[in-house]
C-alpha cells in the first residue's frame, strides 16, 4: 500500500504536470486559487489529469470537492480503502 | 430546392447537449443556414444555402465532427439543480407573440436581429425596468453608466476572446488617411449582403461593441485596491452578441438590452447578495404571475474551451437561469441570470481588497426584450388578462 507521503507526492506531480508549473511550486496543501494556473480552466486541466493518472471518475461532485492537495490526496485514500 | 446535408457524428451527442452543439453549428460554415439535430443525438442535419460540390461537403462534414467532438467527447453530465419551479402557474395564451407584433407593427425588424420596438413593447420594457430598479434600490445600488463601445485591451486581459470568439462584434473606423477617405466617399456602395469597401480600408480593432454589461464597471476598478472593499453598482446598457442563423425575434437579438445590478468584494458578500436578489425577484416575479424556473446553468463558450468552462460553471454553480415558459413551444426561454464569477476579474484585473486578496464579483442581469418577449407569450395582447400591476401601471 502506497504511503500518504508518497501519494501526495505523486499527486503534487500530476498537478505540476496539468498546470505547466515546476514541481517545486505546488506544495502538500496547495489549493484551487493558490496559484494563477489554478484557475477554473487550470481545474479543468487537473480533473483530466487525476483521470489519467488515478483513475478519478470526473463528475460534478468530484470537480467541487477535489479543489486542494489534501482532498484529492484523501478522496484517492478513501476509494482505495486506505 | 432545399439543399441538405446529414451527417452522422462519430460521437453520439448526450441530451443535455443537442440545443448547445446545434448554436454553435451555425459558426462552421457560411453556406449553412440552419441545423437540426435528431433527439437520439446520432444525425446532424445542416441545411445549406446554395448546393455545394463534394470537396466542399468534405470540409462541411470534417468541421462538424470537430465540433461535436470537442464538445461532446467525454461530455461531464451536469448536475442541474432547480432552484424556484413555478412552471405549474396558470398560462392564458398559446400563440408564438411574434407574428401579432410584426402585425401591429409593434416590432419592426431593420436588419437581422436589430429590431425597432413600438409603443407596447417599449412599455413593458419601462414596465420591467422599474421592476428590475426596485431590485436595485433594495441594495441601494450605484448608478453608472457604460459606454457601448468595449476596449479591445481591456477584453484580452481577461481572456474574453478566447471564451467568446464566435459573438464579438467589433468597431472600426476608416484609416486617418485622406487617400481612404475620398475613395471610401466616392466609390463605396452596398452590394450584395455589404458594403464594396475593401478591409485596408479600416483601422485596425481598438474597440467593440459591449458583449455586457458589468465588464466596464470591473474595468474602472483595474489595477487598484478596492475602496471600502465592497461596492453594489447598477446599470443598463446595449449588449451585442452576434449569434448568426441563431438570431431569431425576440428570442435572440444581435443588439439587445441588458439590465445589471453588480456585486464587488469578498467571496460571502457577492454570494449573500447574490441569493438575496434571487429571493427578491421571487417575489417580483409572483406579482406578476410569471411562470418559470430557476435552474443552475452555463455560458454559450465556444468549441475549444466549452467542455471544461462549462462544466466548471455548472459544478460550481456559478451561474443560474431564470427561464420563463414559453407555451405555444413548449420551451423555456431563459430572461435573466444570477452569476457569481468567483475571483476571475479580482485576479486578471488586479483589484484587490484591503488585506491584499482579489476581489470577487457577482452580478444579477435582465434581458429586457427577451422578458417582454415571455412576458407576451404568456400573456398575450389582451390587456384585460394582463395581471393588474402590468395593467394599471403608468
Amino acid at each position: 500500500m502506497e504511503t500518504h507521503e508518497t501519494l501526495t507526492d505523486r499527486v503534487q506531480h500530476v498537478l505540476a504536470d496539468a498546470l505547466r508549473v515546476p514541481r517545486e511550486e505546488i506544495g502538500p496543501t496547495t489549493e484551487f486559487g493558490d496559484l494563477p494556473q489554478w484557475d477554473s480552466m487550470g481545474h479543468m486541466e487537473v480533473m483530466v489529469s487525476l483521470e489519467k493518472a488515478f483513475q478519478v471518475e470526473i463528475t460534478a461532485e468530484t470537480i467541487t470537492e477535489l479543489v486542494s492537495i489534501p482532498a484529492i490526496c484523501a478522496h484517492l485514500e478513501a476509494r482505495d480503502g486506505a | 430546392m432545399a439543399h441538405k446535408l446529414e451527417i452522422r457524428p462519430a460521437v453520439v451527442i448526450p441530451g443535455h447537449l443537442i440545443g448547445q452543439v446545434r448554436a454553435k453549428l451555425a459558426y462552421v460554415d457560411e453556406r449553412i443556414s440552419g441545423a437540426e439535430i435528431h433527439l437520439d443525438g446520432t444525425l446532424v442535419t445542416l441545411s445549406l444555402r446554395q448546393a455545394v460540390e463534394a470537396d466542399g461537403l468534405s470540409v462541411i462534414e470534417q468541421r462538424v465532427q470537430h465540433v461535436v467532438n470537442e464538445m461532446a467527447r467525454g461530455a461531464i453530465q451536469p448536475k442541474v439543480e432547480v432552484l424556484e419551479d413555478f412552471s405549474g402557474r396558470p398560462v392564458y395564451y398559446q400563440q408564438d407573440p411574434m407574428q401579432e407584433l410584426l402585425a401591429r407593427g409593434e416590432v419592426h425588424e431593420e436588419e437581422t436581429g436589430m429590431f425597432i420596438l413600438g409603443p407596447l413593447v417599449t412599455r413593458l420594457v419601462d414596465f420591467f425596468e422599474s421592476r428590475f430598479l426596485m431590485l436595485a434600490d433594495e441594495f441601494e445600488a450605484k448608478p453608472y453608466r457604460f459606454p457601448t463601445l468595449i476596449s479591445a485591451r481591456m477584453l484580452d486581459r481577461v481572456d474574453y476572446f478566447s471564451a467568446f470568439p464566435h459573438s464579438l462584434t467589433f468597431a472600426t473606423h476608416l484609416r486617418e488617411d485622406l487617400e481612404i477617405i475620398n475613395r471610401f466617399a466616392a466609390e463605396t456602395e452596398y452590394v450584395d449582403d455589404g458594403l464594396n469597401a475593401p478591409s485596408e480600408f479600416f483601422s485596425r480593432i481598438q474597440a467593440l461593441l459591449s458583449p455586457a454589461v458589468c465588464y466596464h464597471l470591473y474595468f474602472s476598478l483595474a489595477d487598484h485596491p478596492l475602496p471600502d472593499g465592497k461596492l453594489i453598482a447598477t446599470a443598463v446598457g446595449n449588449c451585442f452578441r452576434y449569434e448568426s442563423t441563431n438570431l431569431t425575434s425576440l428570442e435572440r437579438l444581435w443588439d439587445f438590452t441588458m439590465r445589471e445590478v453588480i456585486f464587488v468584494g469578498p467571496k460571502d458578500f457577492v454570494l449573500e447578495n447574490r441569493e438575496r436578489s434571487r429571493l427578491f425577484m421571487q417575489k417580483i416575479f409572483e406579482e406578476i404571475g410569471l411562470v418559470y424556473h430557476v435552474e443552475t446553468a452555463n455560458d454559450p463558450f465556444f468549441v475549444g474551451e466549452f467542455r471544461k468552462q462549462a462544466a466548471f460553471q455548472t459544478a460550481f454553480q456559478l451561474k443560474y437561469e431564470i427561464r420563463a415558459a414559453l407555451p405555444f413551444k413548449g420551451s423555456t426561454l431563459a430572461v435573466g441570470s444570477y452569476n457569481y464569477h468567483q475571483n476571475f476579474f479580482g485576479r486578471h484585473l488586479n483589484i484587490t481588497l484591503p488585506d491584499g486578496e482579489p476581489i470577487h464579483t457577482g452580478c444579477t442581469a435582465f434581458g429586457l426584450e427577451r422578458m417582454v418577449y415571455a412576458f407576451l407569450a404568456q400573456f398575450g395582447f389582451d390587456q384585460a388578462k394582463w395581471p393588474a400591476v402590468v395593467r394599471e401601471w403608468k
